[in-house]
């Protein structure tokens, strides 16, 4: 699920871009340091807007300026339950890996209905139901994330496509 | 113990239980027509008196009749109500006399009297009669049995028989007053027990307590006047057999005058038992224990004895539940010595319990070692049953190779697959046998799935028939006590209590409190013992696996439950595995199974000398490793020699030569062209994570020439567009950017090498300060004939010194090219300086070459003030030929002195020596700089057509120059170049000296040399910068127009300006 979140963040600046434009320059290393990472649970999207830059301090020993920010951003946060749209880009026999934006989702061949089934001699191997359904890399599936397991910079979900409306989606 | 006491005062006495009497009673209603006949007889019989001594009169008188009979005497209930008594009495006549125990019965009886004359009325009213009847057969069958025993009363009992019967009418009445009052009494059971105390008070409190009347547990536990238990030694492991012996014994002395004297004796033995290695004999002397276990084998009555303490008593028969086998449960062997510890699984237990028929993995050698002792049977008297050593390994039966080595012995019916071989019985390959249940640990067994499934997969069709249910149930005997920890959240799937669901919120001992969290009891407390309890679990929940199970410590996420197997993927593989949920805790954290010791997944290792390997499997003990040839090795940690730190800044070129670091994407190019994320590099060699496989924990190993970059990490291709990073300096004041400035790599000469023929000095090694004359050369080392000597040696170039033949000052070859070729005199002059930076460098083979001294000379061609001074104009000259370049003797001074080295004078000008373009030179990968990779190349192209119009020289003459004559600053302004630096750094340092001199330069230098700029190192150029000065409109432009000027702005600025901006302002000013 998306939303605006207001975060805050220390950035810090060589002194020799020290001048006029150092805010500018603060803005810019803090969109990149921080958009498209992942903050514990949930992913920077982008930043809307900063606020409140304040004064710069002299870290000591560096000569780094310390900026604290405020800004605005667009966070996606994934939840257990949330069914989301992702791409298929692996299927082994065990289940298919897929990635939704910059989520890594796991759908065990456990977790699709039982008339899926993997199918070693299609290439590339797929899964599939022998219709309507076929599950190969760069099918766009939905899932339903069932579990989440969040690391430092890293998020990786369970997902799941026994359900209805779950699945391929044609087209 | 007591059963022997109480048959003792038994025999004096015996309480009748009031059952008996009723069956007795019953009997009579129950046969009635037998009863009949005697009847008559019986009439009379009873004696009339309402008191119960009479009535014992009355039994003996009835007793004869009995006997006629031959069996107990049935009568008629209505007829004789005292019929209850006769009958207990025919029991207890033998033995009783006394008063007492008839007013017992007495009491009995009129607790009876009620039923009789129930049974009485029952007669009249029909729909009892069924009832009665019930009774009947059983009573039947104890009539019989009493009839039996009665067989002995009956000469005893007739006479009177016939009197009582006679005297029962009158009496009657009488008696049944009698029995009602009592029976009112007996209704207060409180009160009769009274009344029973007092009167039997006297006895011995243990026949108080006979076995009709509920006594509390405590008063029947031992005392000071019971007998004492002791504990007999005897051999460990014979306790039963001891036991068995002194049970013979008892049956062979009974009756005898020398009986055995003790009264009971018992064993707890069993492996584990804690009381093995001794009998307990229960007797009231010690010395009757001697006598009894005289002469039994393997017991040692003698040593010591040991004196049970009354209060331990009890603990001795405590009772220990004996686990029961069933068949499918797994056990180990403990006898047969060639198995001991294997697997066994129970086919069958015998019907008594002792023995149990099991199939285990045959250990046989067919024989192997036989035919070898064989020939020391022949020889020696004995045959070694089984030599020590190693045992054969666990194999399934094999027909084939039983028939090879031992034809003779192997039988059976290939069709059942049923074989005896060599005394065995061997079924489907397993080896069958029946094997006494104290040989067998049933107990903590703890099958580990890989011996399970080797019986799994012995089925004849290969097919698994692998039976989860009974290694569940096996696991779950061997350790009970899971583990259940406050938080869990648990499912009671067995017991009253099944289907209850809730969170674990104390633990204690065997009873969980569970919080009901489901259901209709959700919010209550309950307590439930652990025993049907199992954890629960949904998918998508993060568990770690505990517990004795082969994959302990993994952790991930579960996918599947199947009652309570539960499927996990792990995070560490990504691959499934399946443990029973007991085995699962929720794991709040990540990771794992990471780590052995200071070994984790993915770490980069040591192997040996020559070998790294990632290590992509950590188990138990070892790990396995992939090494950079692709192969895979389980090693120790101990095999290990080191352990790589993780270098953030390794960097290695893809095939197209970009820069590939850790965490950048990219794909093989040929081969399977693999995708994945850099996690390691080792020299050629990156290590690669990729997801799209489980193999090798998703690693494999590649060169790092054979990938192309598909991303890298922080968009470093793309750098250009997301601007400088603002945590370090800002690249526009480095000295160096990289690259940017680098000089030119070192002239590569071309024909003869102009070493040659110079005359130098050795500035190191053992020929240090020695003159000599280079006679020939190599690209590295030069062979120089000592004037000393007279001898020719081999030194490296790096290590001479070039000098003027006649004047003996420091020369430089090199510049005698350049000014050939350059341009200009005055680039050339300057360029030397740039040949210099080469000098310095290393790499710069051509260093010597380009000595200023040289290019002096050579440019005096062109400038005579540089030929005639060659120490002073060698500098200035150039400078001076130009014009544009102004004055600058000290870059003059500079770049000949860099290059030269020769300049002892140039020392002098420090600063010289300083200059950006040296450290630039010395510092940064020329090669990089220039994009071409290596420097020889840029270094060719320019020298080719160049050399003079050079690349370089416009560089370093410009740096030279210009900083002397516009300033450092004018650098950082300069049209093109000063775009790109203000942005980012306003040149604070540049701008400040010298602003003024800014116009000046820049046409300076366009006019010198833009053909010469533009044509030589345009590419070079722009590498270098290119990153930093992206921004700049100037430095961003291809063009060789654009890099002229370019050059001209940008070279100062890098150069002169951030390099020592005070230095050559000084300078300058002094020039000025």
């Amino acid at each position: 699920m998306f939303f605006l979140h207001n975060l805050e963040r220390r950035v810090t600046l060589h002194p020799s871009y020290f001048g006029r434009n150092m805010h500018e320059l603060v803005t810019t290393k803090l969109v990149k340091d921080v958009e498209g990472t992942c903050a514990g649970d949930y992913y920077i999207i982008a930043i809307m807007d900063t606020f409140d830059v304040s004064e710069g301090r002299i870290l000591p020993g560096s000569g780094l300026a310390e900026f604290t920010v405020g800004y605005r951003a667009v966070v996606w946060r994934p939840f257990k339950g949330e069914v989301v749209d992702a791409i298929a880009y692996s299927v082994n026999p065990h289940g298919m890996f897929a990635q939704a934006g910059p989520l890594r989702l796991f759908v065990s061949s456990h977790l699709m209905p039982d008339e899926i089934q993997y199918d070693a001699n299609a290439t590339p191997p797929q899964f599939t139901n022998n219709a309507d359904m076929v599950i190969e890399p760069g099918t766009h599936v939905r899932v339903k994330i069932i579990g989440m397991r969040t690391e430092v910079g890293e998020m990786w979900a369970i997902g799941s496509i026994n359900g209805d409306f779950l699945g391929c989606l044609q087209a | 113990m007591s059963s022997n006491v109480d048959s003792e005062s038994e025999d004096d006495f015996n309480p009748q239980p009031a059952d008996l009497s009723d069956e007795e009673i019953e009997t009579e209603n129950v046969k009635p027509a037998r009863g009949s006949s005697r009847a008559a007889p019986r009439t009379s019989s009873p004696a009339a008196d309402d008191d119960h001594d009479e009535e014992d009169d009355d039994e003996d008188a009835a007793r004869p009749t009995n006997g006629g009979a031959g069996k107990r005497p049935p009568r008629k209930a209505s007829l004789v109500p005292d019929d209850a008594e006769d009958g207990d009495e025919d029991e207890e006549q033998e033995q009783d006399d006394e008063d007492e125990e008839e007013e017992e019965e007495s009491d009995e009886d009129d607790v009876q009297g009620g039923h009789r004359r129930k049974r009485h009325r029952d007669r009249r009213a029909a729909f009892f009669d069924i009832e009665a009847e019930v009774d009947e057969d059983e009573d039947e069958l104890e009539d019989e049995k009493d009839g039996e025993e009665d067989v002995d009363f009956i000469d005893n009992a007739h006479p009177d028989d016939i009197a009582d019967s006679s005297r029962m009418n009158d009496d009657r009445r009488h008696r049944e007053l009698d029995r009602k009052r009592e029976m009112e009494l007996s209704l207060d059971a409180e009160k009769q027990a009274e009344i029973l105390r007092e009167r039997y008070g006297k006895r011995a409190p243990a026949r108080a307590f006979g076995d009709s009347v509920v006594v509390p547990k405590r008063l029947l536990l031992p005392s000071v006047e019971d007998p004492s238990i002791w504990a007999v030694r005897c051999k460990e492991g014979k306790e039963r057999e001891v036991i068995f012996s002194i049970i013979r014994r008892v049956e062979e002395r009974r009756g005898t005058k020398n009986e055995v004297p003790i009264i009971s004796a018992f064993e707890r033995g069993g492996v584990t038992s804690v009381m093995k290695g001794y009998i307990y004999v229960e007797a009231r002397r010690q010395n009757d224990i001697m006598i009894a276990l005289d002469g039994v084998l393997n017991v040692y009555p003698r040593s010591k004895m040991v004196l049970v303490e009354i209060k331990d008593m009890p603990d001795l028969l405590r009772v220990s539940k004996t686990p029961n086998l069933e068949p499918g449960a797994w056990v180990r062997l403990r006898k047969p010595a060639k198995h001991a510890g294997d697997l066994a699984q129970v086919i069958d237990v015998t019907e008594n319990g002792l023995e149990a028929k099991v199939r285990f993995i045959p250990r046989l050698d067919y024989g192997v070692r036989d035919d070898l002792n064989s020939g020391m049977t022949a020889d020696g008297k004995r045959k070694r049953p089984v030599g020590p050593g190693p045992r054969p390994p666990q194999r399934l039966f094999s027909e084939a190779e039983a028939r090879k080595r031992q034809p003779r012995h192997i039988q059976g019916n290939p069709q059942t697959n049923y074989w005896s071989f060599m005394g065995d019985d061997f079924e489907n390959g397993f080896q069958v046998k029946d094997i006494k249940i104290q040989q067998l640990e049933v107990k903590d067994v703890n099958p580990t799935l890989e011996e399970v499934t080797k019986f799994a997969s012995g089925a004849e069709d290969g097919t698994e028939n692998l039976d989860l249910k009974a290694l569940a149930a096996s696991l779950k005997d061997s350790n009970t006590n899971v583990a259940y920890v406050p938080g869990d959240v648990i499912e009671v799937y067995d017991g009253e209590q099944r289907g209850v669901i809730g969170k674990a919120t104390n633990v204690q001992g065997d009873i969980v409190t569970l919080q009901v969290t489901e259901g209709v009891l959700k919010g209550q407390t309950i307590e439930v013992p652990n025993k049907g309890l199992r954890k629960r679990f949904k998918p998508g929940d993060h568990v770690k696996v505990i517990g004795g199970s082969r994959y302990r410590d993994e952790v991930g996420m579960v996918v599947k439950i199947v009652d309570d197997r539960v499927t996990l993927l792990t995070d560490q593989t990504n691959t499934e595995v399946t443990v029973f949920s007991k085995d699962l805790r929720e794991a709040a954290d990540i990771g794992g199974q990471g780590s052995l010791g200071q070994y984790s997944l993915l770490d980069l290792v040591q192997l040996d000398a020559t070998t790294v390997g990632c290590i992509v499997k950590v188990d138990r003990e070892s790990l396995v490793v992939l090494d950079q040839h692709g192969e895979t090795k389980q090693v120790m940690p101990s095999q290990i020699t080191n352990k790589f730190p993780q270098r953030k800044t390794a960097v290695a070129a893809d095939r197209n030569g970009s820069e590939i670091r850790v965490d950048d994407v990219v794909r093989e190019y040929g081969g399977q062209q693999r995708q994945g994320k850099i996690i390691w590099i080792h020299r050629s060699f990156i290590f690669l994570h990729t997801n799209d496989t489980n193999e090798n924990a998703g690693v494999f190993v590649t060169r790092s020439s054979s990938v192309n970059t598909i991303s890298a990490k922080g968009g470093r291709i793309t750098t250009a567009g997301t601007g400088p990073d603002l945590a370090t300096m800002n690249p526009a004041l480095k000295r160096n950017p990289t690259g940017s400035n680098n000089p030119a790599p070192p002239p590569k000469s071309f024909g003869i090498d102009r070493a040659i023929n110079h005359t130098v000095t050795i500035k190191r090694g053992g020929y240090k300060g020695l003159l000599g004359i280079v006679k020939d050369t190599t690209d590295t080392h030069a062979r120089v004939e000592l004037h000393t000597k007279g001898k020719i040696i081999t030194v490296p170039k790096a290590d001479l010194a070039f000098k003027d033949k006649v004047t003996g000052r420091p020369i430089d070859i090199n510049t005698r090219g350049r000014g050939g070729f350059g341009g200009g005199a005055g680039r050339g002059g300057f360029g030397g300086g740039s040949d210099w930076a080469g000098g310095r460098t290393p790499m710069a083979s051509g260093g010597p070459e380009r000595t200023p001294a040289w290019g002096a000379n050579k440019s005096v061609a062109r400038t005579p003030a540089w030929s005639r001074n060659p120490d002073v104009s060698g500098s200035r000259t150039p400078a001076w030929g130009d014009g544009s370049r102004t004055v600058n003797p000290y870059d003059g001074s500079r770049t000949s002195y860099g290059g030269a080295t020769s300049y002892g004078g140039a020392t002098a000008y420090g600063g010289g020596s300083r200059t950006p373009a040296w450290s630039s030179g010395a510092k940064t990968p020329a090669p990089d700089g220039f994009g071409h990779g290596s420097k020889t190349p840029a270094y060719g192209s320019l020298g080719g057509d160049s050399w003079g119009a050079g690349a370089k020289t416009p560089a370093y003459g410009i740096s030279a120059p210009t900083p002397g004559a516009s300033g450092a600053d004018a650098w950082g302004y300069t049209p093109g170049a000063s775009g790109a630096f203000d942005a980012p750094t306003p040149g604070a340092g540049l701008g400040a000296p010298t602003p003024a001199l800014n116009a000046p330069t820049p046409g300076a230098y366009s006019a010198p040399t833009p053909g010469a700029v533009s044509a030589p190192t345009p590419g070079a150029w722009q590498g270098g910068w290119g990153a930093e000065t992206a921004p700049t409109p100037a430095a961003s432009a291809p063009t060789p127009a654009a890099s002229g000027g370019y050059y001209g702005a940008p070279t100062p600025a890098a150069f002169g300006a951030p390099e020592t901006p005070a230095a050559s302002g000084p300078r300058y000013t002094d020039d000025d």
